[in-house]
Parts: C-alpha cells; sequence; structure tokens
C-alpha cells in the first residue's frame, strides 16, 4: 500500500514537472496568438535552437549562468529578426482564413529552415548533448519519498518565469502596451501604442519562453535535434488553457502533464499518448463556449 | 501564375541539362563506380544517416587515394528521404534513372526500404546492408540483396538466452519501443525465453518521442521484473535507467545493440553503470585504442569535424564488404560477378573489431551474431565473444 | 467576391477563374484559355522532363504530382472553398489508403474497393471536423490535427487490422488479370483519378453547396441571414473534402506499395496544405500546381546539389532548410501579390 502510494507521488511529481514544460511552451504559442492571432508551428524549432545555443556557449567557454542567459537572450533576438523580416508581411491582412493560413505556412518554413541550419553541423548531428544545470541529478528524499532535483528544478523555474511575465503584464510599460494590443490593435494604436513593436517583442518573449523550455527540457531528454516534438503536446495544453489566458495555458500544460502520467500507471498499454489529443477534442466538443472569447460573433 | 509556370520550366530544364551517365553495366564506367544511397539526414534517424553516410565516405576516400578497385574510382551519391517512404521513392527512382548507380548500399529505414526494394531489385541493381531489421532483406533468397547486420530478432534470442541461463533471472520484462524495431526485438526475446521455459511477466511500451518513462518504470516495478530488456535508443535508455535507480530500484537492464553507444554513458553517467548491452560491432574508444585505431578515429575526425561513432564504423564496414566485394569481382566488373563475388566473400574481423562476414550462395545474411557488452567504470567493455 | 476589386480586366477575369467560375462571357473565355494554356504547359513540361530525366523518372513523378493533387482537391474544397483551416488531412489520406490496401489485399476490386475508402475519407472528415463545427476558423485547425494525432495511434495500436508500425505491403493496383505496374500504367491510371476528382469537384463548385460555401468563406453573417446552415456548410465541406483526399490516398497506397502510420503524420498534412496554398487556395487548379511544386521543388534541390562543385554528399541539413527557404519565398510572394491586387485573401 505505502509502496502504490510513494509510485502513485513519484509518477505525480514527474507529470508536473512535465507539465511545467509543456505549459511554459503553451505560454510562448499564447503570447503569439494574442499578439499576432495566429499559431505558431516553429515553437518546437525555436526551443531546440535556443537548448542547442546554450549548449554551444558552453562548450565555447562561457560559464553556465552567462551562457543560459545568452541562450535564451539569442533566441528572443532570433524571434524579433524573424518578426521584422519575414513574419511582419501577414500583418495588415484580414485576420481570418487564409491569413492565418499564411502565417501557419511561414512559421512552418522558418521552422524547416532553423532545423535544416542546426542539422548542418556535424556535431549536433552526430549525436545528444546534456547541460549540467545544478541539482539536476540530485536526489532529494523526504523520508521514503525519493524526489529528482531537475524536476524540482523544473517546477521552480517556471513559477519564477510565470511570477516575472505576471509582473511584467501588469506593471511595466511595454506590458500593458502589449496587452492592450492584444486587446485591441486598433484602439491600442490610437492611443499612441506602437503596434508593430508590441509585435516584435511578442514574437520575441515568446521564442524566449521556447527556449527557456528548452534548456528545462535538456535534464529530462537531453538537447538533440528533436527534442521540439514536444511542441505538439504543448499545444493542445495551449488549447485546453483557452487559447488567450496566460495563466490558463500554464495550468493546462500541468494538467495534461498529470493527466498523462496517471494514464501511463493506470489505463491500459497505449493510451497515454493519445490523452492529450482526446482531451482536446472533448475540450473543443463539450466547452466550445469557454472558447470563443476572440471569436467574431 | 504565368511567372510561375515559366520557373518551374526553367527550373527542370536546368536540372535536366546535366549529362546522366550511361554504360553497359549501369554505374560503371572505365573511371568510376558510382554507389546510391537513401539515408535520413532530416529526419526521426538523422542521428545515425549523418555518421553513416561519413563513415561509407571515409573508406570509399581510402580506396580511391589507393587508386580505386580495379583502377576505377568510387562515388557515392547520398539522397536525404528524411524516413518518409514517398521521398525514398523518388530518391529511388533519381538513383536508378538520373545517376544510373551500380548498387544501393545502407537504404536507412525500414518504410523506405520496403517502399523501395522491389524497384531496386526489378531495375536488376543490388541492394546492399540496408539498416532495417525488415526479413525481406535478405530472406527468402534474392540474387541482389545482401545483408550484414544481424537480424534483432536472432541475436536477442542469443542474448536473453545466455543471460537468463548464465544468471538465473526468472522474471523478465520488455520496455519497447512501439514500431517495427520494438516488436522485432520483443519477438526474439520471448522466443528466447520460450527455449527456456519462461515467457515476458510484463511489457510496456512508449512512442517514439516520449519523454517521460516514470508511469513505464513503476509499471515494470510493480510486476516485480528481475530482468528488463530494454528494446530502446540511446535517450530513452537512460531515462529509463536513471528514472528506476533514482527510485532504488536495482533491477538488472539489457539493452538492444540500438543502446550501444558510447552517447549511453557520456549522458547517463553513474545511473547507468551495469547496464548490459548487445553489440553487433564495438565502439571506437579512442582512449586506449591500439595504433590503427586511433590513427583512423583522427582522420575521421579531422575529415568530418566530429568524433566517429558506432553508427560510423557500420559505415565504414559495410563500404568496406562493398569494395572487397568489387575488388573480387574483378576488372570486368558487372552485378551478376560482383553478385557472385559476394556469395563467395569471407571476411575475418578488422582492426575496428568486427565480427567475420560469411555469405554464400544459400545464404545472403554475412552475421546472426552479437556479443554481451556492460558499462564498467563508464566505458562499455566486452563480456563474452560472439554468442552463437 | 464581396471584395473589392480594382476595375482592370486582367483582374476581374483573374478572380473569376480563381474560383473556377466564370461570372462573364469575357471572363469564361479568359478561364477557358488559362486551363487550356496550363494544360498545354504541363503537357509541355511532362515531355520535356520525359525527353531529359528518363521517361520513367518522369512518369513516377507525374504519377506522384496526380496523386497529391487529387489529396490536394480535398484540401482546396475545405480551406479554398469553404475558407476554414484544416492541419490534419493526411490522417484522412491514411485512412483512404488503409481501407484500400485492405480490401485489395482482400480481393476486392477498385469499383467497390474505391467508394469504399472515399467511404471511410468522408466519415473520418466528418469526426475530425464535429467537435469544432460550431467555432470554424482556427479551431477547425485544431480539432482536424487532434484527429489526425489519434488515427496515427490507432493505426500504430491496431495491429491485428493495420500490423501497427511494421506497415503493409500493398498490392498492385488492379483488376481481372491486369496490374498497373509500369510506370506508364500507373500515370495512366492517376491521370484518369486525377480527372475524375476534378469534375467531380468542379460540379460541386457549381452547386448549391459551393455558393454556400463561398458566401460562408466571405462573410459569416451574410451567409447565415441568407439562410445558409453556417454549421452544416462546414461540415460539408469536410466530409467532401475527406471523401476526396482518401480517393487520393487510396492511390498513393499503391504506388509508394508500402504503407505505416507514420507516413500520414503532421508532415503530409502540412505538405497538403502548402501545396494548395502555393498554387493558389481558390481555384482546383492550384492542387496541381502546388503538387508540381511539392512534390519536384526537394527533387530539384537534389539535382542541384549534386550539381554544385566539391562537397555534394556534405549537405546534411541543406535541403531540409532550402525547402523552408522555398516555401518562405513562395507565402511572401503569393501574400505580396494579393496585397498589391488590394483584395483579401482569396
Amino acid at each position: 500500500m505505502l509502496r502504490a502510494m510513494l509510485t502513485f507521488i513519484q509518477v505525480l511529481v514527474s507529470g508536473v514537472a512535465m507539465g511545467c514544460v509543456y505549459g511554459l511552451v503553451a505560454l510562448s504559442f499564447v503570447l503569439i496568438y494574442k499578439a499576432a492571432d495566429t499559431v505558431s508551428f516553429m515553437q518546437g524549432e525555436l526551443l531546440m535552437v535556443g537548448a542547442f545555443a546554450v549548449v554551444a556557449l558552453q562548450a565555447a567557454g562561457w560559464p553556465l549562468a552567462v551562457a543560459l542567459i545568452g541562450g535564451v537572450a539569442g533566441a528572443a533576438l532570433l524571434g524579433a529578426v524573424l518578426e521584422r523580416t519575414v513574419l511582419r508581411h501577414t500583418l495588415g491582412q484580414p485576420a481570418m482564413g487564409q491569413s492565418h493560413l499564411g502565417a501557419v505556412l511561414l512559421t512552418f518554413g522558418l521552422g524547416l529552415m532553423l532545423r535544416g541550419g542546426v542539422t548542418a553541423v556535424p556535431a549536433a548531428s552526430h549525436g545528444m548533448f546534456a547541460l549540467p544545470l545544478p541539482w539536476a541529478d540530485a536526489v532529494v528524499r523526504l523520508g521514503p519519498l525519493s524526489l529528482p532535483g531537475g524536476q524540482l528544478l523544473v517546477m521552480a523555474v517556471t513559477a519564477l518565469a510565470a511570477a516575472a511575465l505576471s509582473l511584467f503584464f501588469r506593471y511595466s510599460r511595454s506590458g500593458l502596451a502589449l496587452r492592450a494590443c492584444a486587446e485591441d490593435a486598433r484602439s491600442a494604436a490610437l492611443m499612441g501604442v506602437p503596434v508593430a513593436r508590441m509585435h516584435t517583442l511578442a514574437w520575441a518573449l515568446g521564442a524566449a519562453l521556447a527556449a527557456l523550455a528548452g534548456v528545462l527540457l535538456a535534464p529530462i531528454t537531453f538537447v538533440h535535434l528533436n527534442m521540439g516534438f514536444i511542441a505538439l503536446k504543448a499545444f493542445p495544453a495551449a488549447v485546453l488553457g483557452g487559447l488567450t489566458s496566460l495563466p490558463g495555458a500554464l495550468a493546462g500544460g500541468v494538467f495534461l502533464g498529470v493527466v498523462e502520467a496517471l494514464a501511463g500507471l493506470v489505463l491500459p498499454e497505449g493510451t497515454k499518448d493519445v490523452v492529450p489529443y482526446l482531451l482536446l477534442l472533448a475540450a473543443l466538443l463539450l466547452f466550445p463556449a469557454g472558447f470563443g472569447a476572440r471569436r467574431a460573433a | 501564375m504565368s511567372a510561375a509556370r515559366a520557373l518551374f520550366l526553367a527550373c527542370f530544364l536546368l536540372g535536366s541539362l546535366l549529362p546522366a551517365a550511361h554504360a553497359a553495366t549501369p554505374g560503371v564506367s572505365d573511371r568510376e563506380i558510382v554507389v546510391g544511397s537513401i539515408l535520413d539526414l532530416s529526419g526521426p534517424a538523422a542521428l545515425l544517416g549523418a555518421p553513416v553516410r561519413d563513415g561509407m565516405l571515409l573508406r570509399f576516400e581510402d580506396a580511391n587515394a589507393a587508386g580505386g578497385v580495379h583502377g576505377r574510382k568510387l562515388r557515392l551519391v547520398v539522397e536525404d528521404a528524411g524516413y518518409d517512404p514517398k521521398r525514398g521513392v523518388l530518391a529511388a527512382r533519381k538513383l536508378l534513372q538520373r545517376d544510373q548507380v551500380f548498387a544501393f548500399l545502407a537504404n536507412l529505414g525500414t518504410p523506405v526500404v520496403m517502399a523501395t526494394m522491389q524497384a531496386i531489385v526489378d531495375a536488376g541493381r543490388l541492394h546492399l546492408f540496408p539498416f532495417s531489421p525488415h526479413e525481406s532483406t535478405y530472406s527468402p533468397l534474392h540474387p541482389l540483396k545482401f545483408q550484414m547486420f544481424p537480424p534483432y530478432q536472432d541475436y536477442m534470442e542469443a542474448a536473453t538466452r545466455h543471460m537468463v541461463k548464465s544468471r538465473g533471472y526468472s522474471r523478465a520484462c520488455l520496455l519497447y519501443q512501439d514500431d517495427d524495431y520494438g516488436l522485432e526485438v520483443m519477438k526474439g526475446v520471448e522466443s528466447g525465453l520460450a527455449k527456456l521455459g519462461q515467457r515476458l511477466v510484463e511489457r510496456t511500451a512508449y512512442k517514439r518521442g516520449a519523454t517521460d518513462f516514470s508511469s513505464q518504470i513503476a509499471r515494470l516495478r510493480s510486476a516485480r521484473c528481475d530482468l528488463v530488456v530494454l528494446a530502446t535508443v540511446v535517450r530513452e535508455t537512460v531515462a529509463a535507467m536513471t528514472e528506476a535507480r533514482r527510485n532504488g530500484w536495482a533491477v538488472d537492464m539489457l539493452v538492444s545493440a540500438s543502446g550501444y553507444s558510447s552517447q549511453t554513458h557520456e549522458l547517463g553517467g553513474a545511473a547507468v553503470e551495469g547496464l548490459f548491452g548487445v553489440s553487433v560491432l564495438p565502439l571506437p574508444y579512442a582512449d586506449g585504442a591500439p595504433p590503427r585505431l586511433a590513427a583512423w578515429i583522427g582522420r575521421y575526425h579531422k575529415r568530418f569535424g566530429a568524433d566517429p561513432n558506432v553508427w560510423s564504423v557500420m559505415g565504414y564496414v559495410l563500404a568496406d564488404l562493398f569494395v572487397r566485394g568489387a575488388e573480387q569481382a574483378g576488372p570486368e566488373l558487372t552485378t551478376a560477378r560482383f553478385a557472385a563475388a559476394m556469395e563467395r566473400l569471407h571476411t575475418d574481423g578488422d582492426f575496428l573489431g568486427s565480427p567475420g562476414y560469411r555469405f554464400s550462395p544459400q545464404d545472403h545474411l554475412g552475421s546472426r551474431q552479437g556479443r554481451l557488452a556492460q558499462i564498467r567504470d563508464g566505458r562499455w567493455v566486452m563480456l563474452t565473444d560472439y554468442l552463437e | 467576391m464581396g471584395v473589392p476589386v480594382r476595375p482592370s480586366r486582367a483582374d476581374a477575369a483573374d478572380m473569376a477563374a480563381r474560383d473556377d467560375l466564370p461570372r462573364t462571357a469575357a471572363g469564361a473565355r479568359a478561364s477557358v484559355r488559362r486551363a487550356l494554356a496550363g494544360f498545354a504547359l504541363a503537357a509541355l513540361a511532362l515531355a520535356l522532363a520525359c525527353l531529359l530525366l528518363g521517361t520513367d523518372y518522369a512518369l513516377g513523378q507525374a504519377t506522384l504530382v496526380a496523386t497529391y493533387a487529387i489529396a490536394g482537391l480535398g484540401v482546396v474544397l475545405i480551406v479554398g472553398q469553404a475558407g476554414q483551416i484544416v492541419l490534419g488531412q493526411g490522417a484522412l489520406v491514411a485512412l483512404g489508403a488503409y481501407a484500400e490496401c485492405l480490401l485489395a489485399a482482400a480481393g476486392w476490386p477498385p469499383l467497390l474497393s474505391l467508394p469504399a475508402a472515399v467511404a471511410l475519407g468522408a466519415c473520418g472528415g466528418a469526426v475530425a471536423s464535429l467537435p469544432a463545427r460550431r467555432l470554424g476558423g482556427l479551431y477547425f485547425g485544431m480539432s482536424t490535427l487532434a484527429f489526425a494525432l489519434v488515427v496515427e495511434e490507432v493505426l500504430t495500436r491496431w495491429t491485428s487490422l493495420t500490423q501497427g508500425a511494421a506497415g503493409m505491403l500493398v498490392p498492385a493496383f488492379g483488376w481481372g488479370g491486369w496490374r498497373a505496374q509500369t510506370p506508364l500504367a500507373q500515370f495512366v491510371v492517376s491521370l484518369a483519378a486525377l480527372a475524375l476528382a476534378w469534375m467531380a469537384c468542379r460540379r460541386l463548385l457549381r452547386s448549391r453547396l459551393g455558393r454556400a460555401w463561398r458566401a460562408v468563406r466571405e462573410d459569416e453573417a451574410a451567409a447565415a441571414a441568407c439562410g445558409v446552415d453556417l454549421a452544416r456548410a462546414k461540415s460539408a465541406a469536410f466530409i467532401l473534402g475527406g471523401g476526396v483526399s482518401a480517393f487520393g490516398g487510396a492511390f498513393y497506397a499503391h504506388w509508394i506499395g508500402f504503407i505505416s502510420p507514420e507516413q500520414f503524420g503532421l508532415m503530409l498534412s502540412f505538405e497538403l496544405l502548402m501545396l494548395v496554398f502555393l498554387g493558389g487556395v481558390g481555384r482546383l487548379s492550384g492542387a496541381l500546381w502546388g503538387a508540381l511544386v511539392i512534390v519536384s521543388v526537394p527533387q530539384l534541390i537534389a539535382v542541384a546539389r549534386d550539381a554544385l562543385p566539391g562537397e555534394g554528399v556534405g549537405s546534411a541539413g541543406l535541403e531540409t532548410a532550402l525547402f523552408g527557404v522555398v516555401i518562405v519565398a513562395v507565402v511572401l510572394w503569393r501574400l505580396r501579390g494579393e496585397k498589391r491586387r488590394g483584395g483579401s485573401l482569396r
């Protein structure tokens, strides 16, 4: 009985940790969706590029902390540059039908370019890399319970990032301006908010969040070419959270992580991987009203 | 749109002005032999594709530096199919018809191999040493199909039997990737156990790209397994073993050749100490390598900018078999002569530590054996010779 | 079209042709001219390709182009006509492919198995779009994406039927004693199939349903005011689009000869979406042009790479990156074109 309880708690904790990573990527989806009205299909690639950037900087002799900041900042810069040079062209199109499609395809194409670029580096195509994050290998023991330090670290960093984001959106000038943009771009522009700059900011933040998720994922899955596939799980999380709500995205991510982990423990073989998508279908089917906020009625 | 149409036309023209080789035997001229390979350089198996390609290139360049095969230089044309059979089919057609390759070497991925193999042998080209566990790559016997990689099923059966017999396990379990690779390993493990009157106590699967193994390990643990066979690749091997050790479960684990990689202990560290693995070709460790191997590692690094891994060795060894076959086939190279030479080919181990490969007119599978290894002090150590 | 169109004749003709629906006599003539010119160019390209690339290679390429174009027609119905988004069309191609493979292996003639495959695809389209039928737009994208991932998982797990991840060999297409095994036979069959699908779609566009779709696409509120049942029109697009894509999938299975679940993943869905966007979502011929790009661009990149001096083979990521560049460039080019025309994006 105790054994079963312990197993349950351990599976639960790793579900929450995984869910935090989903949540961070889901946050980046939502940020971009709110600002630019499109779903970005390059978040997985940005995540991978960010993690590789940290590995490369560290290999170049930078101290870990500096490499971390450098990698995440680099991803943000990349996001901003892509917005300025490419994604901007989808703006000014009516926000329905094919312009969504144009933006979706643009992000997909950019994702392929990023992926191809990393693949062309011989070292990246030859193997996987570990990031020696502090406490990642430690094991925290609470009585009979042993919790991996890496997972606790993921939760702590996610909480910090969420807190920082909410402070940013509540108190900083740019944060407020970004929110205004997301609510109603035209009125925001009339109020003197530099809408174009806010778009750049949203893509940069989205890229930075994805890169941060990549760094946190590193102790769990290591850094490799296909680590970005996790974005496919984060996407349902974003939708479950309502697609327009930042706390919702985070909660959706954690919920999904937990459900997935418990499904693997309790439900029959093979259901674990379908659960997120079945949940997504069910959510769309059963609670359409909850998602209609931004839909032109 | 008319601009776009003109563009297509221009592209078509541009692409097709390049000359295609025509010769009596496709791909063989007085000066060179053209060999094709459909690899995955961008898809889910890109971590295999790149080193395999580099290994093959290195062997071909060695042969060319030594004057070629009977005076002919070897040229490798690599196509990237990204594990996608549709791209594989197109790549095969390009290699067959545009590049007129003499043989296909090391096509990678079961979907790609299954979608292209028939067309290749129908066109009368050799289909050599594909990276696919599928039986049809060597059986039933076909004059143009040769395979050198032991099937997972055969060597996992031998390895499971050896482990259970010599170490007295009674509750063997399996964690497997739910694709053709995992299924082949499962067949081998099941038949190995059946021969000893046992069966799998528990089996649990994961999807390629899975991140978290806590629930799978919890499942296996509650089944009280005393041996967990892993049909996993490197990352999943490390994740599964780490998860078990972290929870204080000191069960023995045995991984197939796909987890036998230096990355397993580089990434896994202390958690993977004691892991058993099956090896079909040894890893090239630079540290403590005999001079010839050390020189090879150095050349590889200098040429490609990355350290060789076990896939590089596979690429090199299979290209070496091709070169030997072509040498034995004599100066008048034809497909039939090459096939006949392959059927006579017997090799002994080389400096990379490969087993001997034995082909015959009745058997086009060069080797069925793997050997047991274990991670000790952060590197793989061989425990047995190649197991029958 | 419900959008401001500058009164230039070429533009008007173009806009009309984009719906394959001639509005005026001049428009009709222009549309016919365009279609003729298009087919003449396609035939010329094929002839040239045969001459220069080798007949079998070119015919094989053309077979795949035609097959992709059929699958793309399904997306044109959904995206181009009804104005909805679909991100999981690959799953419907998969349903068609698996149905055809299993039935053909069981000895059904194509005349029976193909309709069954289409029916299964249509059912799939209905199920995939059901959760979002009252939401529309991007939510269809999400529900179809989720559906596609579930289908992939089911195909992997239902091993007794589909042999799971090990995949299935597909028997050659044919009936009686005849089998389509030469590249020429395969090309002729897929061309006939494309013509059939094309005519069906054309009829559809001219029907009441086709008009309803365009009304929904242009302005949902106005369409509803005119008595169009929005949810029903949208569902119909997914059902019919699913059927058409499954029809393409059935032939895909025969030509590739081996099917396994991962072939029909997200990449295929995106390729189909890209295909219609590149070719022009609004018209049926967009599917054909898009298919030509999607199938031949990676091949052209491979050929061009061989022509590069020196390190031809050392380009692991180069092809992926170049494919990405092509997509980005074409999408930007189209967006700019639409902007210049001053209309919305249809």
